[in-house]
Order: C-alpha cells, then sequence, then structure tokens
C-alpha cells in the first residue's frame, strides 16, 4: 500500500479565539517582564513590593487560559500522547541540564519540536515541558509561570519560522535557538530583578520612578555582570545541538508525525460488502 | 457515602488546595515585612507544620526551598560588599580595596566601604524572599503539586492528561537513554561530548514516539477518544468571558502602570477581568460529565487550614496598613528589631492546622516497621 499523501496542516490550529487570546497573554506576558520599565512615575505599581507576585498570578491564570483555548476540542489522543511524551523528554533534559551553568538541552528540544509540529504546539509542549521539569524536581515556584510564558513563545517561535530544508532549515534554527537563548535569560532575570530592589549593586538597581533609560542602562549592567555567563553557554549549546543532531532529529520527528498522521480523518470506502468503514490512514 | 470524613480525628490526606491557599496566605504575612524576627517566625511556623503533617514517604522539597533561600540572601549580601548598593550608610564595618572601572560605567563600584547599614538592608530584603520561597516549599511538601493536577479544570482536561501521561514517562525515558548507552558502549561506541548525546537522541525519540502511538490507540480503545460536544451557548458564554476577562485585565495593567490616578482604572478592573478570566475556565467545564475518582472531600478541616493561613495573611496586611511599629525595621541608621506582638499572635495562627488538621495516614501508622507489622498482623489472621 502506498503512503497516502498526509494533509499539510498544522496538528494544532491556531483559530481566532486561540490567537487572541495568546495575543492578550503575549501583550501582558511582555508587560509582567518589563514593567519596571513602562511603570510611571506615582504610578500603583511603582512603589509597591507586592507588584512581582500580582503578576505572578495574573501570568499563571493566563498561561492556564491560553493553553486551555489551544487545546479546546483540539486534543486527539494521538496528540495528547505525542504532546505527553515530548514534555517528558523536555522535563528530563530540564532536570539533567539544571544547574550546570545554563546548559539547557531542553531547548533543542523546544526548538526542533516547535519546528515540525507547528506553533501551537510549540508553545504548548514549551509551557508543559517547563511545569514537567518543575514537577520532577518537585518545587513549583513563583518563577513557573514566567518560565511557562517563555519557553512557551521560544516554541510558538520556532514553529513560525519560515519555510526550508536542508541545510538553510538547520543553519536557520541554529540561530533562531542562540538568539532564543539568549533572549530568554534576557525576559527571565527581568521577574526577579524588582526583587532586588534597593539591595542591587550599585548602579545595577531597579530605581522606581527613574526614568526609562536610567533603569534600562543599569539593567544593562546587571545583566551582563551576572546573567550573560549563563545566557551565552544555553544559547550556544542549543545552536551547537542544532547543527550536530538536527538533522536525525528533525527527520526523526517527521516520520514519528507522519506515522500519526495528524488531522487525517477516515474516509468511507465503496464497494467493501457491506460498506464498512476502512480508516485507510490506520497504517 | 458516609460522613466519616468530617470527622477530623480520622486520618487522612487534606485536599491539596487548602495546603497551597494557607501557604499563600503565610506567603502573603511574609511579603508584608522586613522584620528578621518575625520573618524567622514565619519559617518556623511553615517548618513546624511540615514536620508534623508531611506524609511519610513522600518526597520533600522543603530543604531545597530553604537552601534556596539561604543562597538569596548569601548574593544579596555579597552584592552588596562587593559592589556596594543603594543604601546609604555611615557605618563602615570595613573597607575594602577599591577596583577603579574606566569612567562613564554608570555608578558601579568594585569594592569600597562596606557598611553596617548596606549589609543589614540587604540581609532583611533577602530574608523576605527567602521566607516567600519557605512558604512555597512547605506547600509543596505538604500537598504534591502532582496531586492538584486532579483538580483543574475540565477545559484543561486534555492538557491535564498530557500532563501526566509526560510525567509517567519522564523516568522511563531516562531509563531508555540508559539502555541505549550501555549498548553503544558495548559495541565500542563509549565517548562523551555533544556528538554521543546526538547519537542517543535519535533512538531514544524514536522509541518514545513509537511509545506514545501504542498509547494513544490504547487511550482510544478506552474509551478516550470521545469527543465532549459542548453546546453553542456555552460556547458562546464563554467565550464572552474569556474576552471580557483579558480586556479587564489588559485594560487593568494599563491602569496600574499609568500614572494618573482613575477610580475605574487599575485594581478594580484586574480583579474583575481576573474573575471572568477564571469564569471562563469554569464555564466551559460545567457540562463536563466526566467524573473524579475518588476526589478528596472538602470539609471542615479543609476549611479551618484555609481559615487558618488567610487570617495570617490578613492580619499581617492590616498590621503594615496601620504602621504598626515593628512591621519595618529601620536599618539608617540601624536599630535594634523588636518582635510587635500582635503581628506575632496573627502568624502563630497559622500554626494551629499542625495539631487540628487531620493526620496523614501513613503518619498515623506511625513509623515504618509498624506499618510491617500490621500488614503481618493482616497477613496472619486473613
Amino acid at each position: 500500500m502506498t503512503t497516502p499523501p498526509v494533509p499539510n496542516r498544522p496538528v494544532l490550529a491556531v483559530r481566532w479565539r486561540a490567537a487572541a487570546t495568546l495575543a492578550a497573554t503575549s501583550l501582558v506576558g511582555l508587560v509582567a517582564f518589563l514593567w519596571p520599565f513602562l511603570a510611571q512615575p506615582g504610578s500603583g505599581l511603582s512603589h509597591n513590593a507586592d507588584a512581582p507576585w500580582l503578576f505572578v498570578l495574573i501570568i499563571a491564570l493566563l498561561a492556564a487560559l491560553v493553553v486551555a483555548e489551544l487545546s479546546d476540542g483540539g486534543l486527539d489522543a494521538k496528540t495528547v500522547a505525542v504532546l505527553g511524551v515530548l514534555a517528558a523528554a523536555g522535563g528530563a533534559l530540564r532536570v539533567l541540564g539544571a544547574g550546570t551553568a545554563g546548559l539547557e538541552p531542553m531547548f533543542f528540544l523546544l526548538v526542533v519540536a516547535g519546528r515540525v509540529l507547528g506553533r501551537g504546539v510549540g508553545f504548548v509542549l514549551g509551557a508543559l515541558a517547563v511545569l514537567v521539569g518543575a514537577f520532577l524536581t518537585g518545587g513549583v515556584g513563583p518563577w513557573a509561570p514566567f518560565q511557562m510564558i517563555a519557553a512557551g513563545w521560544v516554541g510558538f517561535g520556532a514553529g513560525c519560522l519560515p519555510r526550508a530544508s536542508g541545510r538553510t532549515e538547520r543553519a536557520m534554527l541554529a540561530g533562531y535557538g542562540l538568539v532564543a537563548g539568549l533572549v530568554f535569560g534576557l525576559l527571565m532575570n527581568l521577574w526577579f530583578w524588582p526583587f532586588l530592589a534597593s539591595g542591587a549593586p550599585a548602579g545595577m538597581g531597579f530605581v522606581p520612578g527613574d526614568p526609562v533609560a536610567a533603569n534600562l542602562s543599569r539593567y544593562g549592567t546587571f545583566y551582563l555582570a551576572t546573567s550573560l555567563g549563563w545566557d551565552l553557554p544555553r544559547g550556544v549549546l542549543t545552536a551547537v545541538l542544532v547543527m550536530v543532531a538536527g538533522r536525525p532529529v528533525l527527520a526523526s520527528l517527521r516520520r514519528g508525525t507522519r506515522r500519526a498522521a495528524f488531522g487525517a480523518s477516515g474516509t468511507f470506502v465503496e464497494g467493501h460488502g457491506t460498506g464498512r468503514a476502512v480508516d485507510r490512514l490506520e497504517r | 457515602m458516609t460522613l466519616a470524613h468530617h470527622d477530623y480525628r480520622l486520618p487522612r490526606l487534606l485536599h491539596p488546595a487548602a495546603w497551597w491557599a494557607w501557604a499563600i496566605g503565610l506567603a502573603m504575612a511574609a511579603n508584608r515585612t522586613t522584620n528578621p524576627l518575625l520573618l524567622t517566625l514565619i519559617v518556623v511556623v511553615a517548618a513546624y507544620v511540615v514536620a508534623a503533617r508531611r506524609e511519610l514517604g513522600a518526597a520533600s522539597p522543603f530543604g531545597a526551598f530553604l537552601r534556596l533561600g539561604l543562597l538569596a540572601i548569601t548574593l544579596r549580601v555579597v552584592f552588596q560588599v562587593l559592589l556596594g548598593g543603594g543604601t546609604p550608610g555611615r557605618t563602615v564595618l570595613f573597607t575594602l580595596p577599591e577596583i577603579p572601572l574606566p569612567s562613564g560605567s554608570s555608578g558601579v563600584r568594585l569594592g569600597g566601604p562596606v557598611t553596617l547599614e548596606g549589609v543589614l538592608a540587604a540581609t532583611y530584603e533577602g530574608a523576605r524572599l527567602a521566607a516567600v520561597l519557605a512558604c512555597i516549599g512547605a506547600a509543596n511538601t505538604l500537598a504534591s503539586p502532582r496531586r492538584l493536577l486532579r483538580y483543574v479544570p475540565a477545559t484543561l482536561y486534555e492538557v491535564g492528561t498530557a500532563l501526566v501521561v509526560a510525567l509517567t514517562y519522564a523516568p522511563q525515558l531516562v531509563d531508555d537513554a540508559r539502555r541505549v548507552r550501555v549498548a553503544r558502549r558495548l559495541r565500542g561506541h563509549g565517548g562523551r561530548g555533544i556528538r554521543e548525546l546526538a547519537r542517543l537522541a535519535v533512538p531514544v525519540l524514536d522509541s518514545a514516539l513509537e511509545r506514545s502511538l501504542n498509547l494513544a490507540a490504547s487511550m482510544e480503545s478506552r474509551g478516550y477518544g470521545r469527543s465532549v460536544h459542548r453546546d453553542a451557548r456555552s460556547r458562546r458564554q464563554a467565550t464572552a468571558l474569556t474576552l471580557a476577562g483579558l480586556s479587564g485585565v489588559i485594560a487593568g495593567v494599563y491602569g496600574l502602570l499609568d500614572g494618573s490616578p482613575a477610580p475605574l482604572l487599575g485594581l478594580p478592573l484586574l480583579i474583575v477581568g481576573s474573575v471572568a478570566a477564571t469564569a471562563s475556565l469554569a464555564v466551559g467545564a460545567r457540562r463536563d460529565p466526566r467524573s473524579r475518582y475518588r476526589p478528596d472531600p472538602w470539609a471542615t478541616p479543609e476549611w479551618l487550614v484555609l481559615g487558618c493561613g488567610v487570617a495570617a495573611g490578613v492580619l499581617m496586611l492590616v498590621a503594615a496598613q496601620r504602621g504598626v511599629p515593628g512591621m519595618v525595621v529601620q536599618t539608617s541608621p540601624a536599630e535594634w528589631p523588636i518582635l510587635p506582638w500582635l503581628p506575632a499572635l496573627g502568624v502563630l495562627v497559622a500554626l494551629v492546622p499542625a495539631w487540628l488538621s487531620p493526620l496523614p495516614p501513613l503518619r498515623a501508622i506511625g513509623p515504618f516497621d509498624g506499618l510491617q507489622d500490621e500488614l503481618q498482623d493482616v497477613g496472619a489472621t486473613s
């Protein structure tokens, strides 16, 4: 039997409601990361120790909402199983990589899987992989919602990359992995940077009510001094892994999704006795 | 069903949401103060309840969270000592040799005088974060977040299932990787590094995908594939609530960031938006006909535990709003912290669950040899 043509549809289509929710969540998420620069002097947030905690709760709620909208009616057993197994791989990679100077091989999986399975699955997979890692290490902390959103963005972005193949594709994914690793760190620092407040080193702390440029330059100094050493290895590791292991892993994932035949529907075939339903794509 | 679970003396696991609400209340209390005595009291309360009501044999990440808190304090103090800080101080403890930096590095300095006030401020701020982390660690230990997974609303049912699948398969994946590695070693392909990792990835990923398709087939054969049709009305309701909630949250956040004091914008709008968003999750779940396997009851002990945590949080909130002396310790000039007795009593309310919540079942049986005796007794009598 010849392989039936696989419909070129994303595994998880992003419908308009999911898109609207995702856009709104990304907006609030960006604000949640960037509020130290956005808060006007004299606003409700600028002199408030609770602001970071407030955003933890909002982001947790919105992350749940996005995942619910993305998965609304679109997840069949195959998608659930593949998502689960890939999230398990991501979580295990995260646990393995934790603590070794930012060497997080999880990002490699997110980039590759987001590329193959599309942006919808990419987002859900990123969020789930972080959560699985947190569950496996036994610590769901206030950082989890932020990491979920940020890792979701990494997977989503990988699914949005333009069409390419072969060496070009790998180079593109490697470049994306490098940038994603750096930007992830740049954003993730921001969630705890305001906590440092007056305790931060001179010239590197968040001064509420200061002009944006001043706070930005102080954050830049803080980033260079503390975080770049973690983020650069992460980005480089992702890029190197994509270049070295990208081809077989991409092929393996594509083979797996072709066998799973997502989005295929059974058809009725004429002339088979009583006209029983034959799911052509089952095998 | 009997009403036996209303008897709080019967050993059982408390509803996980109750412990999480208790811990969030206590964390709220910790976030209101920089008084090291109050913060220590909060950590001690959390630790005591963990020691008294932790299920035996369960994983205990509490220690890890405490170490993380200590790390937060240490990092702050080290930063403060090495790089100076925003707190002006007069009492110089000692002076480190200062390394001159090129001009234009925007106020950054390396070394220089270390002041008592700066070190104290760094320690207090770090201690506040450490206390909040300890509360969250207590929640993680008392009620594993995996148990919370059972209570995700039905709108998140599929994703919750994927998460359960992931948690089940993660150890197997690690096992797979180990097996492939041993097999490669036996063939003389030893070695480390990224190239070896890449060779490992493909067989592990292939077998994982294979397994996931088998799992999907077995899920479908057990009726998972049955689609739940939501009627158009509840779908429309959910959509409206989602959109209203999102707009509310966005407008509320904008109001919070904006300096102009508009009474309608800001926190109230944010709260309304969040409630609408939560409601949209619940509305979608309302018509879900799935049943739960052995749900935890929500009875008096749950209300009690929740109430104790919330009471501690609210009492500290009120104390901070009223400006009770001792909630915030002066650092410049440095003064000796005193223990304000009223907020301290409020924190102690959160200690009540250590006695009044039901014992976890394994702990009620006693130490492990006791369990084995009991099993032997059962074997002997039957």
